[in-house]
């Protein structure tokens, strides 16, 4: 954002110039013990230190995490359809490029719960319960075990189609 | 543009302001705004894309739009002057001049608070996503954006009209440092689900490499995410805290000396934005194919 005034010298011309830098200010730089740009170069090195710092704690977070098979608690039974949503959501979210249409993939979520329950079920295991909604009480449901016939499914690029989002696309009136 | 440093540099060793061409500004205004308005224009055609995420990501392109709209304008009353042609209008180019730092200084704040809206909705989408709907309504959608308009309006004419005072400038530094924390702590936080559920995943067989590629990728994104957003709005801040601080101290005025090219990373964010946040989503893409190919063929059977 720069600022300009004009300040007219001879009365016919004047001049722009940025107010930012005031004139009646003088600078000594006699006896500078560092570089005079010690400031600029400290704050872009910091800077590139905290991205690279976060990128490699974030890559850290992806190489950690057991590779045992996990035994699903029964206490973690009552999380349900919320969770099981939530977690299929994050993995839309870092496994894709991110994160489609948010506001269709609702519905998507139904669409392939259908369809993958054959195989769901074949395996003995699922996740949610079709197209209803409950949010407690899924007493059956297992964590953990998210199919990768179910989650490969996820790993559809283009997650709206234009032909699904005319059948399910609402008017302007969801307000 | 004449540099009042001039005055001040008696020394051989002065740091003299960094000068950037006003053709580096126009060109990068000129691409923000065609990026942004086909942004608009693609989200404004497709039925698809009236959803709140999508609202989002055109209130973005509108404040990218508006910012590079005045960059390219003040930068062609510049020319107009080197040229010769506005010695005669003083008191209007003063009150121009006000009012394109106005609506800047709007933009800037707008487009920081329209990414942390775009992370919100993102954080609401993932942790909240069976009530999604509900709490994200258009009507708040629309109440959210009204909010932003106006807070940043009024923020863009108070700093302008009070920029001597330090409140002021704090209360551009302020803004800046929370949306920053907000919009870290947002993504990480859903990242960490992100991996936390591929953990789970990757117990089971046959899926470890490919689960690992995915965690780079978002790790990738994320750090993409976050790091342009601080390399282009960060190196702004610390001018209006030298401001404050150390107006005298001569490490201080060598960074202020890379003014001109710190607001070029600020107008270069309005390019970058589109990239990281619409153009990334396949329905956008398929707006564009469409758009294109549709005027394609309607020239090719007019040419025919």
């Amino acid at each position: 954002m720069s600022e300009y005034s004009n300040q007219s010298q001879s009365g016919s011309d004047y001049e722009w110039h940025y107010e930012y830098y005031d004139e009646q200010e003088t600078v000594s730089f006699e006896g500078l013990r560092a570089n005079r740009y010690s400031i600029v170069i400290g704050f872009w090195v910091g800077l590139a230190v905290f991205v690279i710092f976060m990128f490699f704690v974030l890559t850290l977070l992806t190489k950690t995490g057991a590779p045992h098979p996990e035994i699903p608690d029964p206490s973690e039974k009552h999380h349900g359809l919320a969770d099981c949503v939530l977690e299929l959501s994050g993995s839309q979210a870092f496994s894709l490029s991110p994160l489609p249409d948010q506001s269709r993939s609702l519905y998507h979520f139904y669409i392939h719960e259908e369809a993958v329950k054959d195989a769901v079920i074949s395996q003995g295991r699922h996740c949610g319960r079709g197209p209803r909604l409950r949010l407690q009480g899924a007493a059956e449901d297992e964590r953990g075990d998210e199919d990768k016939h179910f989650l490969s499914d996820f790993h559809i690029p283009n997650f709206v189609s234009s032909d699904q989002c005319r059948f399910f696309s609402r008017p302007a009136g969801s307000w | 543009m004449n540099s009042s440093t001039e005055a001040l540099s008696t020394h051989p060793t002065d740091c003299a302001e960094v000068q950037v061409p006003n053709q580096v500004f126009m060109a990068i205004a000129v691409a923000s705004l065609s990026e942004n308005i086909l942004v608009i224009v693609a989200v404004i055609k497709n039925r698809n894309l009236h959803s709140p995420m999508y609202c989002f990501i055109c209130n973005l392109a509108v404040f990218n739009t508006i910012s590079s709209l005045f960059k390219a304008l003040e930068n062609i009353l510049l020319l107009f002057k080197e040229a010769g042609h506005l010695n005669s209008l003083r008191l209007f180019e003063l009150n121009i001049d006000d009012i394109m730092d106005s609506l800047l200084c709007m933009c800037f704040l707008g487009s920081i608070f329209s990414i942390l809206t775009i992370a919100v909705d993102r954080y609401i989408s993932i942790f909240h996503a069976l009530r999604y709907h509900t709490l994200m309504t258009m009507r708040r959608v629309v109440v959210m954006l009204s909010t932003i308009w106006v807070l940043c309006g009024t923020s863009g004419v108070l700093m302008i009209g009070f920029f001597e005072a330090a409140t002021v400038k704090i209360f551009f530094v302020v803004p800046f440092f929370t949306a920053l924390l907000f919009i870290l702590l947002l993504y990480v936080h859903m990242f960490l689900l992100a991996r936390h559920h591929a953990n789970r995943i990757a117990s089971m067989p046959g899926l470890h490499a490919r689960q690992r590629q995915s965690g780079l990728r978002g790790a990738l994104t994320l750090t993409i995410l976050i790091g342009v957003f601080v390399a282009c709005w960060a190196p702004f801040c610390p001018h209006l805290l030298i401001m404050m601080i150390c107006p005298e101290n001569p490490y201080c005025e060598c960074y202020r000396s890379l003014f001109q090219l710190h607001v070029v990373l600020l107008v270069s964010h309005a390019v970058t934005d589109p990239a990281i946040y619409a153009f990334r989503s396949t329905e956008l893409r398929n707006t564009y194919k469409k758009m294109f190919l549709c005027s394609a063929s309607r020239i090719f059977k007019e040419c025919v």
